[in-house]
């Protein structure tokens, strides 16, 4: 591997990263990680949390400065030269997980912030910026994005479309050059039926002889979408593998050096002993339209559907935290009305939400502080709150659910996705539910946290709780259901149980096949 | 000060590096003070360095620690309240007009300005968790009403002559020659104190502040908070001006209004103080005496008047630049400590 001649052959990859070395105060993060891109492919960089992946985009996108390495573009050595608005002028562009619109604006107005229109003095033709985003997106078949529309108004993939086409759009490679467009994590917020549009737009770009870099937690989608895949584990590369032939049980060996135990779903039967502990009747919400369901202890109840179907409404409309209306809701023989997350909690009903970012805890506090809120109360005692007791309880759940950093201290934020929903379920543990309501419990979170999740769902229920867990991931629902309630148009369209529960069965089931 | 009971015990290694950073960063700004102090001690021996001005700097400032202690219970809770400096002037005319002009009785005056509190604060957090209203639109438009108020009812004139038991109880100077109000202040900083650190109410106020949603869902009524800490807030504000009533002797329509700027100052930079990121009453307490050591050491080194302004605003635009950047560091320290 010489480094020199690299300009002579016909098309160098888009991007070299290669002997690329990061250390944080002692932490060896990145150990000679190399990722190759070649021009006109979709490649996956896979691993588990805290595998580097993250601090490797990070790098490219010139947001850590690499301590060790070098980074080539489309044939040109860029190691000394990289920040954000470099590899933007180089052809590289970033779409975030978080997408960066801003709601209130709409998508013109999001296509019209470029850096050439930033420098002019004369004011913006309208006219002229209408008509380059229309072109534009008929380019990629996205003719059908209303250009009106705040981006806030947006549907969520139209929301992802945008994202991508305007990061594209920003960053054009000099002499026409292949572009690397590098999505982050795209999927996550995205229903199931929607990756496919996505997919699409991939697609297109890969057919122009650009490159994708794809970075995700979605073993199916990254099998599915990309060709080539990298997989880093703990700062170093396992290696670059193609996708053909390649089964998913080879990737997730991959990804952990070893197979999982347990992941693979050893189907149940399905149990009907227990007691009714919930039962709601006429449940009315956005979407869901007239939804009677009822749960037994010892059970974990699946709940999926397209988006829009309102499987995902269900859990939010039991606690409280979404508004809706039920004929009646009876929890462990109790009616309760008017439920409210605080009622809810002392009935012994208690959620772990959907959008964890936003939802999930206080992000600058410490994560002693977040687990102790719901159990405040209970250590309030002769006028005082137990810290001492509260933090040998928190350093004791996060032992036994071996969250990582093992530190109450530590600030929420810095804990990885997997490690901050431990302590989430961790903290419902504690104060003892009888349901337990999952709303997507291992979106975003690797594959090794997400089946030490799914154990703990099941060590619960099997103590004589019960789960709801609602999905859009039929893997999970292999992996954790006793039961599968599929949802269609805001109903109950069918319910498998036992030997039914197969990935196949519920495709069919939910998008009806 | 136990204020480092239920702050992080560090565990042993690992984290001596960012964490010890962070650590002196916590006492930065009484450090700063007691530099003040020293420095300012030194090139006056005579002047700044005396008992009475001691004295006098601790006890002057005690009105605004109250007023500031006010606002920081809202803060905490992730809202503005800007009615405190007239809700302040109104409980203080209030007190006045009903025991000078009403001749009533000292304690029904006393009762009636706390009350003027109460109902402001109570009317603030009404409309804001009824109507869903920024807290900051509201308590602005509500000041001016009560300022308004002031005027209405006091005819837009100074009122004197207030009880003299009441003023005695205020400003009597029984131990240490400090007057009783320092001490009262000092009181409420200890049970502030202890109801956010030790108490449910404090951890729920604490969330509503960082994570309204999240505090939600965690079974806290995140109206009732809201709610409350601004009634509190009015209540306090009404303590604070029926108290300043007792150091003027009566009240006039005009001068609470300056508390404002310097109390909303001291909670900012106190929030740089003790638990960095959080606003608390220990660090008001030395943010609102950093201050009025600064003031007071200029001017006794021939500064003019103006320098007070310059002061406290300028002291209001540094803190929040100051906890911006702390925030910063402690992010990116503990980012790399966690990081791989």
């Amino acid at each position: 591997m010489s480094d020199s001649p690299r300009r002579s052959t016909p098309a160098p990859p888009v991007l070299e990263a290669r002997g690329i070395d990061k250390s944080f105060a002692g932490v060896h993060a990145l150990k000679q990680a190399e990722l190759v891109i070649e021009p006109g492919e979709v490649h996956g960089l896979l691993g588990a949390n805290g595998c580097g992946k993250s601090t490797l985009i990070k790098i490219l996108s010139g947001f850590h400065p690499l301590d060790a390495g070098a980074v080539v573009v489309n044939g040109e050595d860029v190691t000394d030269s990289i920040s954000a608005t470099g590899l933007r002028a180089l052809g590289l562009s970033f779409v975030h997980q978080d997408l960066g619109l801003t709601a209130a604006a709409t998508v013109l107005e999001h296509f019209t912030l470029r850096p050439e229109n930033g420098r002019r003095l004369t004011a913006i033709s309208w006219k002229d910026e209408r008509a380059r985003l229309l072109e534009l997106l008929k380019e990629y078949d996205l003719g059908d994005v209303d250009v009106d529309a705040p981006a806030g108004e947006l549907s969520p993939i139209e929301r992802a479309q945008v994202a991508i086409l305007r990061a594209l759009d920003q960053g054009s490679a000099p002499g026409g050059a292949p572009r690397l467009l590098v999505l982050d994590e795209p999927t996550v917020f995205l229903p199931r039926h929607d990756v496919e549009r996505l997919k699409r737009l991939i697609d297109r770009l890969r057919d122009r002889g650009d490159a994708v870099l794809l970075v995700s937690h979605d073993l199916d989608e990254v099998l599915d979408i990309a060709d080539r895949i990298t997989v880093l584990r703990d700062g170093e590369n396992v290696g670059t593998v193609e996708t053909e032939g390649l089964t998913r049980a080879e990737l997730v060996e991959l990804i952990l050096g070893s197979t999982l135990k347990g992941s693979r779903a050893t189907l149940r039967e399905a149990r009907t002993d227990g007691r009714e502990v919930l039962a709601v009747t006429g449940l009315h919400g956005t979407r869901v339209d007239d939804v009677d369901l009822t749960v037994r202890s010892g059970e974990v109840v699946g709940l999926t559907g397209l988006a829009g179907s309102g499987y995902d409404e269900i859990a939010d409309l039991l606690y409280g935290s979404r508004e809706g209306t039920c004929t009646s809701l009876t929890v462990d023989g109790k009616t309760v009305t008017g439920q409210t997350p605080r009622s809810m909690i002392e009935t012994g009903v208690v959620l772990v939400p959907s959008d964890r970012k936003q939802l999930g805890g206080a992000t600058e506090l410490t994560v002693l502080e977040n687990m102790s809120l719901p159990l405040v109360n209970k250590h309030f005692r002769q006028g005082r709150l137990d810290w001492k007791r509260l933090r040998s309880v928190v350093a004791g759940v996060c032992a036994s659910l071996k969250v990582k950093p093992q530190d109450p201290d530590a600030v929420f934020r810095n804990l990885s996705g997997g490690n901050q929903q431990k302590t989430i379920i961790g903290k419902w543990l504690e104060v003892g539910p009888d349901i337990l309501l999952l709303n997507e419990p291992t979106q975003g979170v690797d594959v090794g946290a997400r089946a030490e999740i799914f154990s703990l769902v099941r060590r619960t229920v099997d103590g004589g709780a019960a789960a709801i867990c609602a999905t859009s991931d039929y893997e999970q629902l292999l992996e954790v259901a006793d039961r599968v309630v599929v949802f269609r148009e805001g109903r109950v369209y069918t319910e498998l149980t036992g030997a039914h529960i197969g990935k196949d069965e519920i495709a069919s089931a939910v998008y009806g096949y | 000060m136990t204020i480092e009971q239920t702050a992080p015990a560090a565990a042993p290694e690992e984290k001596k590096g960012p964490r010890r950073k962070v650590e002196l960063q916590r006492y930065a700004l009484l450090v700063a003070w007691i530099g003040l102090l020293v420095i300012f001690s030194i090139l006056m021996p005579q002047t700044f360095a005396s008992t009475a001005n001691f004295t006098n700097m601790l006890g002057s400032q005690s009105v605004l620690l109250i007023i500031s202690l006010a606002l920081l219970t809202p803060l905490r809770a992730g809202d503005y309240d800007l009615s405190a400096a007239s809700t302040l002037t109104l409980s203080a005319m209030t007190t006045a007009v009903l025991n000078v002009r009403a001749e009533m009785p000292i304690v029904v005056a006393i009762l009636g300005g706390l009350g003027v509190g109460l109902l402001i604060g109570f009317v603030n957090g009404w409309i804001v968790v009824t109507f869903e209203i920024d807290p900051f639109i509201v308590t602005l438009g509500m000041g001016t009403v009560a300022a308004g108020l002031v005027f209405g009812i006091s005819s837009s004139q100074t009122i004197t002559g207030l009880s003299q038991g009441w003023s005695d109880a205020v400003v009597n100077r029984a131990i240490l020659g400090l007057p009783n109000v320092f001490f009262y202040a000092l009181v409420l900083c200890l049970v502030l104190w202890y109801v956010f650190e030790f108490t449910p109410l404090g951890q729920r106020l604490l969330f509503v502040g960082q994570n309204r949603e999240m505090a939600r869902l965690n079974g806290v009524n995140v109206e009732a908070v809201r709610w409350g800490a601004l009634t509190f807030s009015g209540l306090l504000a009404g303590l604070a001006g029926v108290m300043y009533g007792a150091t003027l002797g009566g009240a006039d329509p005009t001068s609470g209004s300056s508390f404002l700027l310097p109390a909303f100052a001291a909670c900012f930079l106190g929030s740089t103080a003790f638990r960095i990121g959080r606003f608390n009453p220990w660090g008001t307490l030395v943010a609102v005496y950093f201050l009025i050591t600064g003031i007071t050491g200029l001017q006794l080194l021939g500064a003019q008047n103006y320098v007070q302004q310059l002061f406290y605003g300028g002291a209001l635009v540094l803190a929040v630049v100051l906890s911006k950047l702390v925030r910063k560091r402690q992010a990116r320290a503990s980012a790399q400590r966690s990081a791989g």
